[in-house]
């Protein structure tokens, strides 16, 4: 509080920063009750995607499982070879109240069995079937990671956004509040102290005046 | 050295087989450290043992289970001096010289590392582990089918005949579909005498070639793929479909449909296929009877004429039957699969 100056243009210029404070944090909070609803629209979608991708992942992990059981897992492999990839995806951003939030678009990556590049005759439709779920794994894997990474940065924006709130309400504001009414008290004291000395003065004057009179008097 | 010996011999190996009990005791096995265990107290414990001191685990017993069933066709290579018995597990052995040269060819497309190539090679055919080595080394798919040329091996032939088109279109199924029909064609033509032996052979040949041929239009239909292109994944030589059966059956639209018109074959028992799978589309469902049916008129002949190659193709699909078993009991085991569930995978025969 030393720092502070306890002049009324200080009380004044605090006063104006309690206001800007006070509208930046219903701003924030505006801003985070909006997040917040953004959040848990796309929370509801990934947590169902990750159910299924759960399931999916089971059921390919199930067949890649029997597929190397009965058909061998050098045979397995060996096809696989004949089928690896890579995967273009491009991605491009968008905002959400102004977070920045990926959006990757891809090819399908799901093939037909003619398009997966491995012999038809003696692969099994075991093969087939590993390769269909894990494509479609793959497939939800990409969309999840799209909506788990606007999740993340939502869910990032909305800490930072309640830090921001919590600075200005628990400290930020508190510490303008207690500076203007620090300011005030002095300046209020300085009035009081000022008003006692004039009233001093004035008895002082009164009393000197009076002296002078009896004087007068005497004489 | 005639038939009676091989008879004998094949009697003597079919009887340490694993029988129904032993199998059933591996099911119930609480897991793979107690299966290996169980197998130890089998004929698998040498191949185990070995297999043990490279790998640890599920690798370990997929190894040993390779090897044995390698090494018991080599022997019996090796004690067959009759041409037809030599010439059925030869017929068997270049299987994995196809797969052998398929997984080269596939790793050359997509240029993967010669130690990965390696890692997936078998060398249990008749190309012994020098002779991949070597067409590993290769740097690229056209020179490994050429020096599979320079060294007169007969997978060049369809494989140099089949390479224009796929230079053309980069699609390496075109050049795998071209090796797996060579070895059909070339299997059935090493069989193609008069003699009894020769005509066992080919009808358990033939009766492959229709379980492929069946698979195949199934995955086709299933995928929608045009009659005339999906025919030139179908192998000629099957018993009971003919070109024109087969014709019929691309022709067909839905796996319902295929089905009902296979009900009028031997194939008959996949019209019981469930419901539930016809709906998904699972061939891997119809495959498995195909499959099933396969192995148990394989083994089925093991009660033929004992002075014929008949108990060499039944000791075949046994152990063969014997193999997959295991291997899928003990992938089972690391998958937490119920007991139940476990049994249904199994093919009993």
């Amino acid at each position: 509080m030393e720092q502070v100056k306890p002049t009324r243009m200080e009380l004044m210029k605090k006063k104006a920063q309690i206001k800007l404070a006070e509208q930046g944090r219903d701003l924030l909070r505006e801003k985070m009750d909006a997040l917040i609803q953004e959040f848990f629209k796309i929370l509801s979608s990934v947590s169902d995607s990750r159910d299924e991708l759960e399931q999916v992942s089971r059921a390919a992990d199930q067949a890649l499982m029997i597929a190397a059981a009965v058909d061998d897992p050098v045979t397995l492999k060996s096809a696989s070879f004949a089928t690896r990839r890579s995967i273009t995806v491009d991605i491009t951003g968008k905002n959400i109240m102004g977070v920045p939030v990926p959006v990757i678009e891809k090819k399908r990556v799901s093939k037909s069995m003619m398009e997966r590049g491995y012999g038809i005759i003696t692969t099994s439709a075991r093969i087939d079937e590993t390769a269909e779920r894990y494509e479609v794994e793959l497939d939800l894997l990409i969309k999840l990671a799209e909506t788990e990474t606007a999740m993340r940065r939502l869910g990032s924006e909305i800490q930072m956004n309640r830090r921001r709130v919590n600075a200005l309400e628990q400290i930020l504001i508190p510490e303008l509040k207690g500076q203007a009414k620090y300011i005030k008290n002095a300046i209020e004291e300085r009035e009081r102290e000022d008003l006692f000395r004039l009233k001093k003065v004035k008895s002082i004057l009164e009393r000197k005046k009076k002296k002078a009179k009896e004087k007068k008097a005497v004489g | 050295m005639d038939w009676g010996y091989i008879n004998a011999r094949m009697r003597g190996m079919k009887s340490r087989l694993l029988d129904h009990h032993t199998l059933d005791n591996l099911v119930l096995q609480p897991d793979l450290d107690s299966l290996e265990n169980e197998l130890e107290k089998t004929p698998y414990r040498e191949d185990l043992i070995e297999a043990r001191g490279r790998y640890s685990g599920m690798p370990a017993i997929e190894h040993a289970l390779r090897a044995n069933f390698v090494r018991t066709f080599r022997k019996i290579l090796d004690f067959s001096k009759e041409k037809e018995a030599a010439l059925y597990i030869s017929i068997f052995l270049h299987r994995w010289d196809i797969q052998n040269i398929k997984t080269v060819l596939r790793g050359k497309n997509i240029h993967i590392t010669n130690e990965e190539i390696l890692e997936c090679i078998v060398p249990a055919g008749e190309l012994d582990e020098v002779t991949l080595t070597e067409l590993v080394r290769q740097p690229d798919m056209k020179a490994v089918i050429d020096l599979l040329a320079t060294w007169s091996i007969p997978y060049a032939k369809p494989l140099t005949t089949a390479f224009p088109e796929f230079a053309k279109s980069g699609d390496l199924g075109m050049l795998e579909c071209a090796l797996d029909q060579y070895y059909y064609e070339d299997a059935l033509l090493a069989v193609k005498g008069t003699s009894r032996n020769n005509a066992m052979i080919r009808d358990i040949l033939s009766l492959e070639i229709d379980v492929v041929n069946i698979k195949t239009a199934l995955r086709m239909i299933r995928d929608g793929v045009a009659p005339e292109e999906a025919g030139k994944f179908l192998l000629p030589g099957g018993r009971d479909l003919d070109a024109k059966k087969l014709d019929r059956l691309l022709a067909l639209h839905t796996i319902e449909d295929a089905l009902a018109m296979l009900a009028a074959t031997r194939y008959r028992f996949l019209t019981g296929t469930p419901e539930t799978a016809l709906r998904a589309q699972k061939i891997s469902v119809i495959e498995k009877q195909l499959e099933r049916y396969l192995v148990q008129e394989g083994v089925r002949s093991f009660v033929g004429d004992p002075l014929s190659v008949a108990s060499l193709i039944g000791y075949f699909w046994a152990k063969y039957n014997e193999i997959t078993n295991i291997r899928v009991i003990s992938r089972c085991k690391t998958a937490d699969f119920s007991i139940e569930n476990l049994r249904e995978e199994l093919v009993y025969v």
